[in-house]
């Protein structure tokens, strides 16, 4: 199979290369490009699985500091490797940790809406959207959280998630029949 | 059923064959006529939209016009959610918590790597050795 890489792709990870060559040979400071380059997607997918911020940022943390201890253990793409970290500390607290109810802290999330009535309405929306989320399968909510809240496609979720593009697409598409059973009643 | 009719289906079909017009072709009113219908959207459209191959689909009614409502909705919370930035203290602090490492340690060759023995180690290696020798003198004396 003919393997087609974007130039801007090739670009990022001889950037990376680059960076982690840096940081292997004494330049611990450059390591935090490489966090500010990505911690935003991880936090996103951490947040999104967890349905916690402080779990979340705990994730994160660990995630970076065990690819840290590991770099020069990287080949191939950082960022492949450190989503996969990531994804890992996430189903391993999931495996661990049995909660009931969750939902974001409103005080981490910043707000900026025109009423208090619409902001009751998205507060509401939010919290009915985690919960439904996590009665999902790992699997599935996986996925939903890659296509919707992470906003990748299927051909770089099957990089990262080492499957087929069908089958994401399945998951994604259960993933939404599932919420949709769940919440349309309330919502549509 | 009339035994008139019985062979109906089959006479339609020479008919059809030979190029001729279905019995009742032309005659029946307009209205009663078949006539294809304009695509509709399934949930398949749904989804397909919400993957990005095609674009939101319009005209909808009942419960297919309820679904996209629906994802509209989800859509606006997603993309506030896609939104979401990791808090600025997190790099410092992992930048903090970063351990000790020394790299060139982890990427030198095994042999200029420094060799770590504990006591037990020294003892067994010595009496390896010991009786490695003593074996080899047996041998040279015969």
């Amino acid at each position: 199979m003919k393997s087609t890489v974007p130039a801007d792709q090739v670009d990022q990870v001889d950037a990376d290369q680059e960076i982690i060559a840096r940081v292997l040979t004494g330049d611990r400071d450059a390591f935090s490009l490489l966090i500010h380059r990505y911690a935003d997607p991880l936090f996103r997918h951490a947040l999104g699985m967890t349905g916690s911020p402080d779990v979340a940022e705990d994730i994160l943390q660990m995630s970076f500091i065990k690819a840290y201890s590991h770099l020069a253990e990287v080949r191939g793409r950082f960022d492949a490797w450190v989503f996969r970290i990531v994804a890992n500390g996430c189903k391993d607290w999931l495996k661990n940790i049995r909660r009931t109810h969750l939902s974001y802290d409103e005080d981490d999330q910043p707000t900026g809406y025109a009423n208090p009535e619409e902001e009751l309405d998205l507060t509401e929306l939010r919290s009915d959207l985690d919960s439904a989320l996590l009665t999902l399968p790992v699997s599935l909510r996986e996925a939903f959280i890659m296509k919707h809240v992470e906003g990748r496609s299927y051909e770089e979720m099957a990089d990262l998630l080492s499957t087929t593009v069908g089958a994401l697409k399945m998951r994604v598409h259960r993933a939404r029949e599932a919420l949709q059973a769940l919440l349309e009643e309330k919502y549509a | 059923m009339k035994l008139d009719d019985m062979y109906e289906p089959n006479r339609r079909g020479e008919a059809a064959r030979e190029g001729g017009k279905q019995p009742g072709e032309g005659s029946a009113p307009l209205a009663d006529r078949e006539v294809p219908l304009p695509p509709v959207a399934t949930l398949d459209h749904i989804h397909r939209w919400l993957d990005g191959e095609t674009p939101e689909p319009t005209g909808l009614r009942g419960d297919q016009a309820r679904s996209l409502e629906f994802w509209r909705r989800m859509d606006e919370e997603t993309e506030r959610r896609r939104r979401v930035v990791t808090p600025p203290y997190v790099a410092a602090r992992i930048m903090a918590s970063l351990p000790e490492t020394s790299f060139m340690t982890a990427i030198a060759p095994w042999w200029k790597k420094d060799v770590h023995l504990s006591p037990a180690t020294i003892v067994a290696l010595a009496i390896g050795a010991f009786s490695l020798g003593l074996l080899a003198m047996r041998l040279v004396t015969g």
